[in-house]
Parts: C-alpha cells; sequence; structure tokens
C-alpha cells in the first residue's frame, strides 16, 4: 500500500474544475508521504478530460464504461475499485460532490475502512494521516486521525489552489464493465432551470438571498440583481427548506460551498453553517435590515437598510454601468 | 409497511457562534444554559416520512437513538410525533465510537428488532456533518440505499420510486425494499406533537440496550477524534450609507464597479 490517489470529475464529458484541486491536495500529501501521485477519472468517453486533467500523476488511471454516465452509485463504487485495486494506494481523495457523498461511504464501508468527508485541511505526520473539517455548523473546527488500508478523504471544492499544467506520465485505461442488475435502478433524470446558467460552485458571481425577504414573494429582488450584474442566484438554508426556491441554489455546509469573487447576502443572518460555505468568497457584501446580524461579521462591505429600497437603486445602477 | 427511523440528538444548530463552548477535554461542546439539544432536523424528516408512510400503508414505526441517557427526550419526541416504539442504545463504550462503530451497532439492533421493510435515516446530522452511519448500517444490512432522497414519488408492492437530489435536478430512481434512504430536508415539514402524541410519549418506556444486548463484539476506531478548535471571526464591514436605501445601493454597485467586480 503505497501511493496517494485522487479521483478527479467531470460534468458533461469535461473536467470539473475541483479535479485540479483534488489534484494539488494530492500533490502535497504525496511530497509529505514520499508516495507517489496517482490520479483518476471515471466516466464514459474520458479522453478530453484527461487531457485536461494534468495534475503532475505517476499514472493517470481512465475508469470508463457506458453504464457509468448517468451516474449510479453501484457502477462508480466498481469503477473507484477498479482503481484501488489497480494501484494500492495509501490514501484516496475525492472532490466532496452531491455523487462521492452517496458513494464514497458505502465504499468505506466495504472496504472497512476509515473515511472523513469533506475536509478543509490534509496533512501527515509520520505516517498518519490528519485531516480537518468544520463541524457544528462551521464555528468549530475538528481534526481527525484516518486509519485503515487505503485511508479515504473526501476534499471540500473551492479550499485548495488548483495544481495545473503538472504534465503526467502514463495513461491506463481500464474498461469498466457492465454489471449485473441491482436492486437499485436508475428511471431517468430531470435537470431543474440552473442557477443562473452556471453550476453554483464554480459561480464568479452569487446573490444569495435569506429568511430576511419575509417569503417567496419576494424573491424576484434576488433574482433581479443577479441578472443585472450577471451573477448567480443562491440561497440560505431555511428558504430552501421553506422550499422558497429548489434546494439546488442551497450555499453553505449542507448546501454548496462557493467561492465566488463576489457574493452578496440579502436578508442572510449568517449562521456558522451557512459562513462556512462561503469561506472561500473573495468579497463579501452583507445587506440586513439587523446591523447586529452575524453575516456582517464575514462581510467585506455592508450595507445597513431594507433590501426593498436598496436592490432595486443598486439594480438601476449596475444596469447604467453595465450598459 | 414496517419502518425504523435512526434518531440522533444533537446540540442545537441555531446556537449563535459566539456562545459555541468546548468541554475540558476539547472533544465535544457544551451547550449553552437554556438550549436543550435537539433531535437531529434530517432524522425528523425521516420521521416525518414514516409517519405518512404508515398514514398511507399502515405497519408500525420503530425509532432507534444511540447517545447517552439525555437522548431519551428526542425518542419521546419521536413517539409524541408518531412513532410507535423507540429503543435506545445507551452504551458509554459506543456513544463515542466513529461512524463505523456507530453504524455497525445500529444494524446490530435492527437485527435484533427484526428487518423492517425500510430504514429511513437522515442524509447527515447537523452537529459534525459526517453523513457516513447510514451507509455503515447498510453494508452491515446488506440493504441497498438511495441518498439524498427528497422525495417517494411511489410505493408499488416490493418497489418504491423515489428521487434522488443531483447537483442541476433530480434523478428519479427505482428502489427494491427491503432498502435503506438518506432523507433530505426537501421531502417534508416535519410536523410538531399532537396533544395526544405528547400524552402518549409520557407513557412511553423506552428501552436501553448495552452492546452486549446486541452482540457486538469491541472494534478497533478506524477515525480517532484529536481535537475540536472554536473558529473565531472578528472582521468588520466597511458600512455603505446613504441618504436612502436607494442611494445605498447605488453608491454599493459604484464600489463593486470600482473594484472590478461588476
Amino acid at each position: 500500500m503505497a501511493g496517494v490517489l485522487v479521483f478527479g470529475d467531470t460534468v458533461g464529458g469535461t473536467l470539473a474544475p475541483a479535479s485540479l484541486e483534488m489534484a494539488a491536495a494530492g500533490a502535497a500529501l504525496a511530497q509529505a508521504l514520499n508516495e507517489p501521485l496517482v490520479g483518476a477519472l471515471i466516466g464514459d468517453g474520458l479522453d478530453a478530460a484527461a487531457a485536461e486533467f494534468a495534475g503532475g500523476f505517476a499514472t493517470l488511471h481512465l475508469l470508463e464504461g457506458k453504464e457509468l454516465r448517468p451516474y449510479t452509485a453501484r457502477s462508480a463504487i466498481a469503477a473507484a475499485r477498479a482503481a484501488i485495486d489497480a494501484c494500492k494506494p495509501s490514501v484516496v481523495l475525492f472532490p466532496h460532490t452531491l455523487e462521492t457523498r452517496e458513494w464514497v461511504p458505502r465504499l468505506a464501508a466495504m472496504l472497512d475502512t476509515g473515511l472523513v468527508m469533506d475536509c478543509t485541511g490534509l496533512n501527515a505526520e509520520g505516517g498518519d494521516l490528519v485531516v480537518s473539517k468544520p463541524v457544528y455548523g462551521g464555528g468549530v473546527m475538528a481534526q481527525y486521525v484516518v486509519r485503515g488500508a487505503p485511508r479515504l478523504v473526501t476534499v471540500r471544492t473551492g479550499v485548495f489552489e488548483a495544481r495545473a499544467g503538472a504534465a503526467s506520465g502514463a495513461v491506463n485505461k481500464i474498461a469498466v464493465a457492465a454489471s449485473a442488475a441491482g436492486r437499485v435502478t436508475l428511471i431517468d433524470e430531470h435537470k431543474a432551470q440552473a442557477a443562473g446558467g452556471v453550476r453554483l460552485k464554480d459561480a464568479k458571481v452569487i446573490v444569495s438571498g435569506g429568511r430576511g425577504l419575509g417569503g417567496p414573494d419576494n424573491w424576484h429582488y434576488i433574482e433581479e440583481a443577479a441578472a443585472a450584474i450577471g451573477g448567480s442566484v443562491g440561497c440560505s438554508r431555511p428558504v430552501a427548506d421553506s422550499g422558497w426556491v429548489s434546494s439546488a441554489h442551497q450555499v453553505g455546509l449542507s448546501g454548496t460551498s462557493v467561492k465566488p469573487d463576489l457574493y452578496i447576502a440579502v436578508g442572510i443572518s449568517g449562521a456558522v453553517q451557512h459562513l462556512a460555505g462561503i469561506s472561500n468568497s473573495s468579497t463579501v457584501v452583507a445587506i440586513n435590515l439587523d446591523g447586529d446580524a452575524d453575516m456582517f461579521t464575514r462581510a467585506n462591505y455592508g450595507v445597513v437598510g431594507d433590501y426593498k429600497d436598496v436592490l432595486p437603486g443598486f439594480v438601476a445602477r449596475a444596469k447604467e454601468i453595465r450598459g | 409497511m414496517n419502518i425504523i427511523v435512526t434518531v440522533k440528538q444533537v446540540a442545537d444548530p441555531n446556537i449563535p457562534p459566539a456562545h459555541i463552548q468546548l468541554d475540558p477535554d476539547g472533544k465535544r461542546i457544551i451547550s449553552p444554559f437554556g438550549v436543550p439539544p435537539v433531535m437531529n432536523g434530517y432524522d425528523a424528516n425521516a420521521l416525518e416520512e414514516a409517519i405518512r408512510l404508515k398514514e398511507a400503508h399502515g405497519g408500525k414505526i420503530t425509532v432507534l437513538g444511540l447517545g447517552d441517557d439525555t437522548s431519551r427526550e428526542s425518542l419521546k419526541m419521536a413517539v409524541a410525533m408518531g412513532a410507535d416504539t423507540a429503543i435506545l442504545i445507551n452504551d458509554p463504550d459506543l456513544v463515542n465510537g466513529d461512524s463505523a462503530t456507530i453504524g455497525r451497532a445500529l444494524a446490530a439492533a435492527i437485527k435484533k428488532i427484526g428487518l423492517p421493510d425500510l430504514v429511513l435515516c437522515g442524509r447527515q446530522s447537523s452537529d459534525t456533518d459526517g453523513g457516513q452511519v447510514l451507509h455503515w448500517i447498510a453494508e452491515s444490512l446488506d440493504l441497498p440505499t438511495v441518498v439524498p432522497v427528497t422525495k417517494i414519488e411511489a410505493v408499488d408492492g416490493n418497489q418504491l420510486t423515489v428521487h434522488r437530489l443531483i447537483e442541476d435536478g433530480y434523478q428519479r430512481i427505482k428502489v427494491e425494499l427491503p432498502a435503506l434512504l438518506g432523507v433530505s430536508s426537501e421531502i417534508n415539514e416535519a410536523r410538531h406533537p399532537s396533544v395526544r402524541g405528547t400524552m402518549a410519549a409520557g407513557r412511553a418506556m423506552i428501552s436501553g440496550w448495552k452492546a452486549s444486548d446486541i452482540g457486538l463484539a469491541a472494534q478497533t476506531p478506524k477515525v480517532e477524534l484529536r481535537e475540536l478548535q472554536i473558529q473565531l471571526r472578528t472582521t468588520k464591514a466597511e458600512l455603505i450609507e446613504g441618504a436612502s436605501g436607494s442611494e445605498q445601493g447605488a453608491k454599493l454597485a459604484d464600489k463593486l464597479h470600482e473594484m472590478g467586480l461588476i
């Protein structure tokens, strides 16, 4: 058992930006452990994504099969097991996504090994793997020692700086055969309207609304502000829980962790679990009637005022500026 | 349909960040005085879904918890909402176990109760957001799983059609029973207990099981908590002032434009 195996992620056949963040996290760990860095991708037709996944891998394993897209947990596990069998790593890193958080824990149970999910820090201490992750809604950081063979970690996206342009060694294609029908069968997929056309976690500008909006009838204020500056629409957990908007828009620990250049939070009190999900945003703006809202502790700029007055003024000027 | 729902008691997730404190060994948080722990929110959604299934199809609901004796409060709440029976695994050796230990203990308890048609769990708990215990239960009992489930669309004999949340929509999935589902908050809004339910909860006997009752051998932890650290936040925002909200909004747009952000 030696080596750090890093799984990338693909969306519609192209490499997800988080993949190169995983490569960076893996490279640092591989160096600290003095073990080789190995990459892997799971999908159907991976040549284009593989060319993008230049993470400086000793070997890049491509797990390919018709059954691997659209995603099902069973086939993802079969593919990952093939990669692990091929390189016998001591540590395996996965981007933390709605998919990996379903299938990686089952994989851990199958392999009877240790896993910590949604980590924001990875350290080698001697041979020990010590990981950290925010808990209690992000108000507290926990450190765990992970044991087992291999040790599994899902890594929060938007935390590590992407590693790009490091040439890889050999590419090894592994065909993953279709498995016998299981007890879970995918019928079909229904795509909701994308959040502002971009996946929330890759969005550069996000306008997000919270319970302070008062009700779903006021949601158009958020959509209009996002549209005026070409941003995506986000929301806090209470808004998603109340069904005002689809939870695909939910920003925070239990929703999507984001890292935009600009995050505008409107009527969001700033519960720790929300603040944790935006911790990698460059510039944060809080708009809230309550000047004592926790959101202002994270914000770079604050507007204490009624969003029903502030946002129309903001939208009008933004439209002038942007022509 | 016989259903087992797993219920975890957690620190109230609405504790303001500044009020979180750690116990002296730095491994647990202490809830501020007057803020009692609560049933994990996703578990409440799982229980609500179980009650709706029982209302539509009949059957029996058993809630199963693992924690210290204070966790009886959440199990009583579950009975008050509509669960028929509650069982607590309150073995001190298990309470601080890792996900594998806790998942296997819950699986052993489920075997002792008798495998139901459906095991419903919250997708994760709001304290550590670990999201693993349900999968260790499922692997231990060889159950198919779907996580995170946002809707149970149809019950058809020994098959369920469910919706699974994906980044940009949902998957429709058929799953054979017996199965385990990890429920997400979109699925429903959990009910408040009725007066009749609260009275029933007052009379409810909650069994307490130890590792020996469920035939569980000691296990070496695969994940070990080393320490917790409080995260401090001190940044202060630069406030945008103005004669009116509308003016503040315009000034904000100007500021962000100056910075090249819009």
